[in-house]
């Protein structure tokens, strides 16, 4: 069986109003990411293929079945929402073993495989801990070990590291990246700097539409030349906002230094940088738009 | 170990971790021991009793007695006692209203005005407190202390109120007010006459058919107590009729506690955050609900079980005794048979009204069915007139003969129910299923319409 998913001409409907509009992706094993901004239907693509939410119009098959054979998705796909937690009063042992019984497993398949998730998600000092003594980077952990519980073909993260430390984030993604290693894993994300670190394959929704699917490679070429950076007066910056998409400042005294994007050579003083993820995803949102 | 076992043992853990479930407990330990608690098992009746209680009768004299005897009461205070769909109401009439209840009371009992029907009332009382000192006098007690103060005859709860005497041996119910009907009265007429006044009450007094025949009771002989008392150690076993009693008092509180305990279920998963990680994984959803329906069935049972062992032992303990062979199982015979049932349809209204909407509203569905249940219920307390209600009552050890001849009502009563309770969980998990796939979100439609208004 392939571990694919096929998602074609997919359109999803809130009553009247289109969530995702005839979306076409395939993705392949390993780590491929979802960019956009909030709103942009990322979370309702991820709840078609996690069988949360049924296909309005088009085909999504994961792994050769159809999503609307939820059964059998359900027993390939691991999910963790955005939003989650589970029951405060459970131990993090508890909560594994419950939701292992859901999953299928019998009693020697959850003693032998939730120690090991715990250890892997480095909360196997805290299986006796409470759930609602748990912290915001804790329950994330937890909330990865209960997806990938019952072993799953399709892991899909929906904004795991919104809320986290730097630190938090960091072993987060390292996390994801070993998970990867053997199945897909989906990670929904507004924060590019994510989606930077661990995914090769991505792709950017923008008001239900896909506007780019690819490698983060191509996306950056997409840029290249098109990047500039300039020390400029507070004043100048105002300028340079009207006329170009300035994508970070950093203050330097009473000059600011602008990295900004543009088709060409503004200025002289503006010296051309070698582009980034976050510079690249910038330009492809205006351009859609119409504002470059 | 099959899935489905495994979640239930895991349920019913997570019931027992609930304060909900643990305040339903204590409200039953607290109904038994309020209602039941110093309960003393009848005693074998003596020749020579100063009183051996009271007996329903459906005699038609007795039944005009007894109406004619309240009518007059209540026509001589101004003030009825009403039960329109089984709620209390108190009727106070307006002038036109008092004639025609006096012109009626005048034709059925010859009393023609106000006046008359105080001093009946006050001759009655007065001749029935003399006959029951006499009675106790005869029995050597002379020392009688009476609570209320029969003297006061514009209250008749006091009147006809339960009076203590320093014996201890148990509270003496004095007969209530009895007057017979005009010479020639027909019961054909009397009755007619009866509902008109009915009528005029606006529905549920106690001159109703249903009231009026219930309401109407003579005292028991010997001979009556005695056949009542065999009847309780031969056909109940003694443990049968107080198994009865026992349900009668638990299935009350049993006819909505059950509802806050699935309510709290049904939305701890949204409260806990926790939904979307249990809609994805692969067990059915029909395994999942029958997992919490019947944890809960069985956590509420339990107690009721355990409180039941009380009783139980009392009448075991006492028919040992009196050489009486006891069922030991009676009480769980008549939990399953009796209380299980309406355990079972409130959770199972509990769990697919909060399913449907994601909200609380079966807390107030099925407050508002038990409230009506158990007000309506007042007028068959003794039983034997189960009809189709949550709460069958059978408000006293006694009465086999109505048990035995509504029984055949009661067993289709109990198994409509507790069908109704599996038909409702069926439909709990079509929806639970639906919802796992997004669809039926009635809560999400219910919040979107409520943004829209504001």
């Amino acid at each position: 069986m392939s571990t694919t998913i096929k998602i074609r001409n997919l359109n999803q409907y809130y009553g009247k109003k289109q969530a995702l509009c005839d979306v076409n992706l395939t993705i392949e094993t390993g780590m491929f990411g979802l960019l956009g901004r909030n709103g942009a239907g990322k979370t309702t693509l991820m709840k078609v293929i996690a069988t949360l939410l049924p296909v309005s119009e088009g085909e999504v098959s994961v792994c050769g079945r159809n999503v609307q054979r939820a059964k059998e998705i359900r027993k390939m796909v691991g999910y963790l929402p955005q939003e989650f937690s589970m029951y405060p009063y459970m131990t993090v042992y508890e909560a594994m073993d419950y939701l292992g019984v859901l999953s299928g497993l019998n009693k020697d398949m959850r003693k032998q495989r939730i120690p090991k998730l715990l250890k892997k998600v480095n909360l196997q000092d805290d299986k006796r801990k409470k759930v609602k003594a748990l912290s915001g980077g804790m329950k994330r952990r937890l909330g990865i070990a209960q997806a990938i519980l019952h072993n799953p073909r399709v892991l899909i993260v929906d904004e795991p590291t919104a809320g986290l430390d730097p630190e938090e984030r960091v072993r987060f993604r390292n996390l994801l990246c070993e998970i990867a290693e053997e199945r897909i894993v989906i990670l929904s994300t507004h924060i590019v700097g994510d989606i930077e670190a661990t995914c090769e394959d991505i792709a950017v929704l923008d008001e239900g539409s896909v506007i780019y699917q690819g490698t983060v490679t191509d996306l950056i070429s997409m840029t290249e030349g098109k990047v500039y950076s300039a020390e400029i007066s507070k004043r100048e910056l105002e300028i340079l906002k009207k006329d170009y998409i300035v994508t970070s400042m950093l203050t330097l005294g009473n000059n600011v230094m602008a990295r900004f994007l543009a088709e060409e050579k503004p200025f002289a003083s503006a010296k051309l940088c070698e582009a980034g993820v976050e510079d690249a995803y910038m330009y492809l949102m205006h351009t859609e738009r119409g504002e470059l | 170990m099959p899935v489905l076992l495994q979640l239930f043992i895991k349920e019913c853990k997570q019931t027992a971790r609930s304060l909900i479930y643990w305040a339903i407990v204590l409200i039953l330990i607290f109904d038994f021991t309020s209602q039941l608690g110093d309960m003393e098992i009848d005693r074998k009746p003596e020749p020579g009793q100063a009183e051996y209680g009271m007996k329903q009768c459906d005699d038609p004299e007795i039944i005009m007695r007894s109406a004619l005897g309240q009518l007059t009461e209540e026509y001589y205070r101004e003030s009825y006692t009403t039960y329109p769909i089984g709620f209390y109401k108190n009727v106070t009439l307006n002038e036109k209203d008092d004639q025609k209840i006096g012109e009626i009371l005048r034709e059925a009992a010859g009393i023609a005005s106000r006046e008359e029907a105080g001093k009946v009332m006050e001759e009655w009382y007065s001749a029935s407190n003399t006959a029951s000192a006499d009675r106790f006098a005869a029995e050597g007690i002379t020392d009688i202390e009476y609570i209320a103060d029969t003297a006061d005859i514009t209250d008749t709860e006091n009147m006809v109120n339960i009076e203590d005497f320093s014996g201890g041996e148990g509270p003496i119910y004095q007969e209530s007010l009895k007057v017979e009907p005009v010479k020639g009265l027909t019961y054909e007429r009397f009755a007619e006459l009866m509902d008109q006044v009915d009528k005029i009450l606006g529905g549920g007094s106690h001159y109703n058919k249903e009231y009026r025949e219930h309401d109407a009771e003579i005292p028991m002989t010997y001979e009556d107590a005695l056949e009542e008392y065999n009847t309780l150690i031969e056909k109940d076993r003694l443990t049968g009729g107080y198994a009865r009693l026992f349900s009668d008092y638990m299935v009350i509180f049993l006819g909505i506690l059950p509802v806050f305990l699935s309510v709290t279920r049904g939305l701890r998963d949204r409260r806990a955050s926790m939904q979307e990680l249990i809609y994805t994984r692969r067990c059915s959803s029909f395994t999942i609900i029958a997992s919490r329906y019947l944890a809960m069935i069985v956590m509420l049972t339990l107690p009721v079980l355990i409180i039941s062992i009380n009783p139980l032992s009392q009448c075991i303990s006492y028919a040992q005794t009196a050489g009486i062979k006891a069922d030991p199982f009676a009480f769980v015979k008549y939990i399953i048979g009796w209380q299980l049932p309406t355990i079972m349809i409130v959770t199972a209204v509990g769990m697919f009204l909060t399913e449907l909407t994601d909200t609380a509203v079966a807390v107030l569905v099925q407050g508002a069915w038990w409230f009506i249940t158990v007000f309506a219920g007042i007028g068959s307390l003794d039983g034997g007139a189960y009809g189709w209600t949550l709460v069958p009552r059978h408000n006293t050890e006694m009465n086999w003969q109505g048990f035995h001849d509504g029984f055949a009502q009661l067993a289709a009563n109990r198994a409509v129910y507790a069908g109704a309770a599996l038909l409702l969980m069926a439909f709990t998990a079509w929806i639970y299923s639906e919802k796992r796939k997004g669809r039926l979100q009635i809560r999400g439609k219910i919040l979107a319409n409520r943004k829209n208004k504001s």
